[in-house]
Order: C-alpha cells, then sequence, then structure tokens
C-alpha cells in the first residue's frame, strides 16, 4: 500500500540520515530537519451508500534555519541526502536574504534538553480494515435515519489520520514521533411543514477505537437526529445578556477561542489583551486554566503531543491559576523573549508548514459542584450545549455557536430552544463564574483550529456556570 | 518545476497502472506548484519560506464504484493507481455513477507573468523582502495606533495537468502574486477589533498598487473599530459593505446552490428553480473561467469546459451547480455537468463556484447608508445554519448609524434567517468591488434583521 506507515526502523533510519546532513551546518546557526509522513484515510456515508472513499498521503521535510539573526524555511518531498543539501542550502538563503529587512533580530533560543528516541501516543499501531469501516460509518448512517419519519437525510464521515514524524536540529533533537487520531462524525438533517434543520455531532481522539467509543457510537448518531427533530419545532431564544451553564464542549470553545488564543506569545507580543496582564486577576478564583500536550483527567484527548514540532518534550502551560493570569503559550523563541521555559507549543500541521504557537488540549480544571444542583440553583438562565464553531477577536471578544438551548427558570429545565450564537468579553466572563462541576470532558469532537495552517486541537472541561450574551431575537 | 511533458507522462502512468489494476476508467491530475513566501509577524518580518511540490490524484471507476487516492511522491504512482482501485472495490455500488467523457485535448495557454517566474528565482527573494516591508511600514506610518500580527507577500506558480481514460488530456499553468496584513489598532489599554485585507494579481506590476489600496482600506477598518460601545437592540436594517457579502450570505448560499446540497437534504433550493427566492434587483452569476484582470484554467477539476452561468436573476431562481458525479446521480434526464467541480489534486472534486459575480444596483453606498437607524456589518462572526437558514453571530468592527452619523459598536449581535434576508435586501449599491480576483460584489442593506446589543 502507497500509504502504509514507514515501519520505526525506517524512521530510525531516517534520523541517522539528518544528523548526517546537519554535519554541515554552521556552527552559528540552528538547523531543524522534520520528516513528516501524514495520512488520511476517509470514508463517509449517505442514503445507505458509500458517499466518497479516499486514501491520502503527503511526506516530505521541512527545513528551518536560524541564520543572520532571521528564519529562513525550505521544504522538499523527497528524503534523500542531495534533495536535504539542497533544500538547507535554500532555507539558509531564504533567511540570509531577509535578514536587511528585519528590524529585530531573531535570538538563538538557549541550549535546553530537547527529545531523543522513539514518542509514540497508545494505539498508534492499530489498523482497521477497509470493510470494517465502511460499515461503521453505513451504521451510523442509517441508525440517524430510523431516528425518526422526519429525518429527511443523514450522513457519515470517519476519518482517521496517521502521522510519523522525525525530528533532528543541531542543537540536540533527535526522535520520532508517531500518533494515530480518528474520528468520526454524524449529522441528520430533519424535516417538517416545510421547515428544515440540521445537526452534527461528532467524537475525536488520539488513540485507538477504545478510546473513540467512550460511549456507544450509536449514541452520536441518536443524539444528532433528536436535535435536528426536536429543533423543528423549537423557538428562537430571546436575545440579551444572560445567565448560561456551558457545557464541557462550549466550555472548550470558551477556553480555546476566547482565552487560548490571546495567551499565544506571539499574539501577546502583537498587543493582543492580555498582554502585560501576568499576576493579574482575570477570572474567579475557582478558575485555573491550562493546555496539555497529554490528556488528564479523561484519556484521548485530540490534540495530544508527546513531543513539539521543534524537539521540545511536551508539559502542561498552566495559563490561568485560580483566576490570576500566571503564563502564556509559547515557543523556544518567545519563550527565551520571556524568560520561561518552553512547554511544547509550537506545532506544524504538515511538512511543508513551519512551526508556530499553537495550543493543544485546553481545559479548565474540574470544581465541586454538581450537574444537578447547578441547574437547580439557576433562577433564570439557559442550558447550552453542542459546540458548532467559534472565533475570538483582538479585543477578548469571543463568539461560538451553541447547538442546543434550553431555558432555566427556578431551578427547572425548560424546552428545548434553538441553537445559538454567544459572545462576551473572555476575562470579563470568566470573572462572572459562580459554579464548576466535577464532572469533566474533552469535547471538541473533529474539531480543527486554523491559524494560517490547520491544527488538530482538543479542549473541555467542566460544566461551568457564568454570564454572557446571547444572540437571539428581539420581538 | 515539472515540465508539462513530464507530469503528462507520470499521469499516463498512473492511468495505465490504475487500468491495469482493474478500474474501467481512470482520471489523473497533477498539480504541480512552487511558491515563495514572505512572513509578516508582530510589526516585522518573519520568515521567508519556499516550497516546490507536485500532487497527483487518481481518480477510478469499477463498475458502479469510485474511489480516489492522492500522494506527492512520483516514485509511487503506480501503487497509488492500484490503491485508489482498492479503495472502489471495497465500497458498494451506486448504479450509473461515470468520470465526465472528455473529448480531445485542450493544452490552455500559460497565464504567466513573466515577471513572477522571476520573482519564484533565488535572486527575486530581496524584491519580495523589500515589498513586503514597504506594505507594512505603509500601515505603521499610516496612523501610530496600527500593529500587525501577521501578513504575508506571496508569489506562486501553478502547472496542472489532467488525463482521463475517457478521451481527452489537459493542460493550464498560471502564476499569481498575492499580499494582505491582519492586526488591529491599539489606542493605550483599549484593543480594538482584528481586520484584514489584502489582494491577489496574476500580474507583478498590479500588486503593489493593489496592495496599498487595501493597506488603507485596512488601516481604515482597524481605526475605525477603536472606541466602540454597545449599541441598541432593535429589529431593523444592516448595511453590508461589499467586503462582507461572502462571509455573511454568499458562502452559505453558493453552498446551498450546489446540487449536492439539494441531494443530501441539505438546501431546499432544488425544488424552488423558476421562483423568486430573493429581491427582485438581485443578480448572481458564476463567472466560469474568472473575472476581468485574473483569468482561471479554462476547464474544472474534471477537465470539462468552465463557463459562465447565471444563477439568480433579479431576484429568480435560474440554476444550480453540478459535476459529473451530481450530474450522474440527478434525477433531471440527461443532466451535464456545469462545469463546476472545484479542487485540486490532493482531494476529489467538489461542487462549487469557482469566481461569482453579483449585479451592481442604482444607489451610491453613501445613500444607501442614508438610514434613520442601522448597524454596519463590517465584519461577522458567526454561523449559519444552512437547512434552517437560521443566521446569528457578532458584528466585528461595526458602527450604529444614527440619522446619518456612524459611532463605533462593540458587543452587538445580529440573528435572522437567511433566505428571509435575500428577500428582505432593500438597496444594492451602484459601485462594486472586486475582492481576491474571485468575487465582484456590490454593497447591500438588508431589513428586519435582530440585533441585541450587550447590556
Amino acid at each position: 500500500m502507497t500509504h502504509a506507515s514507514p515501519p520505526l526502523l525506517a524512521l530510525q533510519q531516517l534520523r541517522a540520515l539528518f544528523k548526517d546532513a546537519l554535519q554541515h551546518a554552521g556552527s552559528d546557526e540552528l538547523v531543524e530537519l522534520r520528516y513528516h509522513k501524514k495520512t488520511l484515510r476517509s470514508v463517509s456515508a449517505r442514503e445507505g451508500r458509500v458517499e466518497r472513499s479516499l486514501s491520502r498521503g503527503r511526506e516530505g521535510v521541512g527545513v528551518r534555519v536560524l541564520a543572520a539573526g532571521t528564519w529562513g524555511f525550505a521544504s522538499t518531498s523527497e528524503a534523500s541526502p542531495a534533495a536535504l543539501r539542497r533544500a538547507i542550502e535554500a532555507a539558509r538563503a531564504n533567511a540570509v536574504a531577509s535578514a536587511p529587512y528585519r528590524k529585530e533580530l531573531a535570538l538563538r533560543p538557549p541550549p535546553i534538553a530537547l527529545a531523543v528516541g522513539d514518542y509514540a501516543e497508545a494505539d498508534v499501531d492499530e489498523e482497521h480494515e477497509l470493510d470494517e469501516r465502511v460499515a461503521l460509518v453505513l451504521g451510523l448512517e442509517a441508525a440517524a435515519r430510523r431516528h425518526s419519519g422526519r429525518v429527511r437525510t443523514a450522513s457519515s464521515v470517519y476519518n482517521e489520520l496517521r502521522s510519523d514524524k522525525v525530528i533532528v536540529t543541531s542543537d540536540g533533537a533527535d526522535c520520532s514521533v508517531r500518533l494515530w487520531r480518528p474520528e468520526l462524525k454524524v449529522s441528520a438533517v430533519a424535516e417538517h411543514e416545510g421547515q428544515r434543520v440540521s445537526q452534527a455531532e461528532s467524537i475525536g481522539a488520539t488513540g485507538g477505537w477504545a478510546t473513540l467509543f467512550r460511549e456507544r457510537a450509536e449514541v452520536l448518531a441518536e443524539r444528532a437526529a433528536a436535535t435536528a427533530v426536536d429543533q423543528l419545532e423549537a423557538a428562537v431564544p430571546e436575545g440579551g445578556r444572560a445567565t448560561v451553564i456551558l457545557s464541557p464542549a462550549l466550555v472548550g470553545l470558551l477556553v480555546h477561542e476566547a482565552v487560548g488564543h490571546t495567551v499565544e506569545a506571539d499574539f501577546v507580543q502583537s498587543g493582543s489583551v492580555a498582554a502585560g496582564k501576568l499576576g493579574q486577576r482575570v477570572a474567579d478564583d475557582r478558575v485555573t486554566l491550562r493546555d496539555v500536550g497529554h490528556s488528564p483527567h479523561v484519556a484521548g484527548a485530540g490534540g495530544a503531543e508527546p513531543v513539539d514540532d521543534e524537539g521540545v518534550v511536551t508539559q502542561p502551560a498552566t495559563v490561568i491559576e485560580n483566576g490570576i493570569l500566571v503564563g502564556y503559550l509559547h515557543n523556544r523563541e518567545s519563550a527565551a523573549r520571556f524568560g520561561v521555559a518552553p512547554a511544547g507549543n509550537a506545532r506544524a500541521w504538515e511538512y511543508a508548514d513551519p512551526p508556530i504557537i499553537r495550543m493543544r488540549n485546553t481545559m479548565i480544571e474540574p470544581g465541586d459542584s454538581d450537574l444537578n444542583e447547578m441547574i437547580a440553583s439557576t433562577a433564570d438562565g439557559y442550558l447550552l450545549e453542542g459546540a458548532r464553531n467559534g472565533q475570538a477577536d483582538a479585543t477578548g471578544e469571543f463568539m461560538f455557536g451553541a447547538a442546543r438551548a434550553r431555558r432555566i427558570q427556578g431551578g427547572k429545565l425548560g424546552p428545548l430552544l434553538r441553537g445559538t450564537t454567544v459572545t462576551g468579553l473572555a476575562f470579563d466572563v470568566l470573572q462572572t463564574v459562580d459554579a464548576i462541576s466535577r464532572e469533566f470532558a474533552w469535547d471538541l469532537g473533529s474539531g480543527h483550529c486554523g491559524k494560517g495552517q490547520p491544527a488538530k486541537v482538543d479542549a473541555g472541561g467542566p460544566w461551568l456556570r457564568c454570564t454572557l450574551t446571547i444572540a437571539g431575537e428581539q420581538r | 518545476m515539472s515540465s508539462q511533458n513530464m507530469l503528462l507522462e507520470h499521469c499516463e502512468r498512473a492511468m495505465a497502472a490504475a487500468l491495469a489494476a482493474g478500474a474501467d476508467e481512470a482520471e489523473v491530475i497533477a498539480d504541480a506548484g512552487r511558491s515563495v513566501e514572505v512572513a509578516i509577524q508582530k510589526n516585522d518580518l518573519e520568515q521567508v519560506r519556499s516550497a516546490d511540490e507536485v500532487t497527483f490524484g487518481v481518480r477510478v471507476r469499477v463498475g458502479d464504484r469510485l474511489g480516489f487516492a492522492t500522494g506527492n511522491q512520483a516514485s509511487g504512482l503506480r501503487a497509488l493507481g492500484e490503491e485508489a482501485v482498492l479503495i472502489a472495490k471495497s465500497s458498494p455500488p451506486e448504479p450509473g455513477l461515470r468520470l465526465p467523457t472528455l473529448s480531445g485535448d485542450l493544452f490552455a495557454p500559460d497565464a504567466v507573468d513573466p515577471e513572477l517566474l522571476r520573482l519564484l528565482e533565488p535572486e527575486g527573494r530581496a524584491e519580495l523582502c523589500a515589498l513586503a516591508t514597504r506594505t507594512l511600514r505603509r500601515a505603521l506610518a499610516a496612523d501610530r495606533r496600527m500593529t500587525i500580527d501577521t501578513g504575508e507577500l506571496s508569489v506562486s506558480e501553478l502547472r496542472r495537468v489532467l488525463v482521463s481514460s475517457t478521451g481527452g488530456r489537459r493542460a493550464w499553468r498560471g502564476a499569481e502574486a498575492s499580499g494582505g496584513l491582519f492586526g488591529m489598532a491599539l489606542d493605550g489599554a483599549e484593543v480594538g477589533s482584528f481586520a484584514y485585507d489584502g489582494d491577489r494579481r496574476r500580474q507583478w506590476a498590479e500588486l503593489e498598487p493593489a496592495l496599498e489600496r487595501a493597506t488603507d482600506r485596512f488601516v481604515r477598518k482597524c481605526v475605525g473599530a477603536l472606541g466602540g460601545l454597545p449599541g441598541e437592540s432593535f429589529r431593523g436594517t444592516i448595511l453590508v459593505p461589499a467586503d462582507c457579502v461572502s462571509e455573511l450570505l454568499l458562502d452559505s448560499l453558493t453552498e446551498l446552490l450546489g446540487a449536492d446540497a439539494v441531494r443530501q437534504g441539505r438546501s431546499p433550493l432544488g425544488d424552488r428553480l423558476g421562483q423568486a427566492i430573493a429581491a427582485s434587483g438581485f443578480s448572481l452569476t458564476e463567472a466560469g473561467a474568472g473575472l476581468p484582470g485574473f483569468g482561471l484554467a479554462p476547464f474544472d477539476r474534471e477537465g470539462v469546459e468552465r463557463r459562465a452561468l447565471p444563477l439568480i436573476d433579479n431576484g429568480v431562481l435560474r440554476a444550480i451547480l453540478f459535476d459529473g458525479a451530481e450530474a450522474c446521480r440527478s434525477s433531471a434526464p440527461g443532466q451535464q455537468s456545469t462545469g463546476h467541480a472545484q479542487g485540486g489534486a490532493a482531494s476529489p472534486p467538489m461542487v462549487g463556484p469557482a469566481a461569482l459575480s453579483v449585479a451592481a444596483g442604482q444607489t451610491p453606498w453613501d445613500e444607501l447608508c442614508a438610514v434613520e437607524r442601522a448597524v454596519v456589518v463590517t465584519r461577522f462572526s458567526g454561523t449559519v445554519e444552512p437547512s434552517s437558514g437560521d443566521l446569528s453571530g457578532v458584528v466585528k468592527g461595526g458602527f450604529l448609524v444614527r440619522d446619518g452619523v456612524a459611532r463605533p459598536v462593540a458587543e452587538t449581535t445580529i440573528s435572522g434567517n437567511l433566505y428571509e434576508a435575500l428577500r428582505n435586501i432593500s438597496g444594492i449599491s451602484a459601485e462594486r468591488e472586486a475582492l481576491g480576483g474571485t468575487s465582484l460584489l456590490p454593497g447591500l442593506r438588508i431589513e428586519d434583521i435582530s440585533i441585541t446589543a450587550a447590556g
């Protein structure tokens, strides 16, 4: 098969080849070589048949050189010694050509212990034959249609992304990294009396199917279909400021969009709303927020990375500790500027992309409340569930879509309402938090983050009660 | 850069391998691309990046089944063809599926400015860095409150070759230059809303003047967003400048005009052909082989000829978009592809528009804005649910217009319905803007939208 994962031996041979190529690196320059082979297998179903089945492979070597006080980057789809030499020379020439135009020279990151050895996330060698994948998507699509006669169409798509890397740098990184990320999405369109509503549910994980299917896959199909059908006759929520209880998926969007992007050190240096706020209170003291390269509390978070694309072994990055802003997210260069240790937030999507500062798995730590008690103690508000899209602004103003809303009055849940968009200023909203549940979930599903290049991220947390603005109807 | 003949040879080899492995029909596409990009970050030039890659995509039909595989290794083409066949054989059949029939060869003239090819060579790097620096300095000098988060200036060349066992070969080569800035204005402790602006050209000589205009617009958007306060909650008028029309309306509308969305039940528009779905002055055309000044390949992702197609004519829905697969799946007898298969070699074809044009109205934009009360939606950050048309989101860098006077607003959301919004267009500007080479759009005034201000 064209797209079979390279055996570990081949990755070790690449490490040797890269070390050989780096013998020609100058002592005054930093050279990073990163081989990346990414394989996507995807199959989707609709109307009882396979809609699309494909295999995609892309591999090559990304070369980054810090020379003459600036960075140059070049890539090649060949991993031969001659191609490597040409790519290193091109990256070096790119750096040298741009150096006269750079106002502030890039600092060479101080030496640190970088990753050495072979790293892999759980279940990386798990395989599922195409027949098994086809049966999965056909079964889920059928389950969504079976839910109700009002389901007009349904679809399901299963993707699995395999990633094999070798990272060798002239200052000590020498490793291979292997990951496997499956994800699944089910959509349903319901129709009644000319009204149509579509809904989607998705899950994603780093690891095998046992991790992906934390709950029965059919539950996903049933939830997508049920929500679409129920929303056919649901009212639009009223617009305005409201007390809300956010589900773990929406807490995930909140911390990713509203906080995570504003604390990425490249954006902080451009003047984000988090700039200059280290040591200041930005949230209620119940709130502790971290970005992690592993998967605490619940296994399988979709953005897990044992080593980042600069060769840094990933560590937790604490952003907010008991309501106080205590840190930003860094690559090696920005960490050196801020005088802190990098925690492994430099990530590249594919071999031809240079590493940039990205989140991995972003979360709020669980609290000590119970969801039912949180609902019962809410006099007037909304329970919001199901993440759609989300974006954040330089101002810290965020928006994200909630797939489902239910009114809470007198501590009791009311009928389902249409999904809506919510907004607020991140640090203002986090200061209104007055309850955080013990329950915890990673729940960004099949979501990816976009910042010039995509990144597979996850986010989540507990149920959280706060105050924000709902984009609803003005009657 | 791989030559046309070399790519044709690679594609024919992959096609032969797929047919030998059991395909009844095979189509192979190769995209050979090279690019140089100057990246800007944190108000400074960040790095120069160069890339050179050939991507291959193999699509096969085995009986009534389709399979697709893609990769970037010329040495793996035989295996790629075999893998596409294996995928097709493992998929359940879908009666009637065929690849589009191509008759004869079409080797289109190059759309390549030699200046752009010169800039792709190593000796062109300094010239690109110099223009990136001038663009950055222009933005920073325009207002001391400006800060640039990221930006880019790039030159790229793409050679596309496609061969099909149904009887045709296609080839085209194009080059383009583009640039843009993303950032905001800072005033003391106040951080303004993000803005982006940029442009894309086929001619190098046209890029710098276009970037100067884009940079000036960008600065106006960033600085204009400062001082925003919560506005007013009401149900009424929004004003949508040309560069926000796509994100608020057209991106969702054109998705709904795809035959795939109609077949899949996501779009209700398949039943509305010949009916009014928008205000009477609203006309939308898919521009086929491109807008003036930014020509596209004369064939689509499947090799089918591109041609202009009126989609909405004075509010009446006239057509939906088909690619080859959707034409096969259509219940309409004799339905053919309309030449709207999009995408590159790294993915199977998808239905969609390549370039769009909305007809100009007769009212100057300033007159459209002369209303008692409205919100100007400079940027829309939100969600449009295609099936129901439910639309909600946040207005970014927007303004509240009161009796002709505009003031910036923050924390303002809008909510409505896409289908109702199309019918409630009450004004189309006489001016149109060419955006990114592939859109030519006027500004719009839309009535009966729910506007909610925080507080």
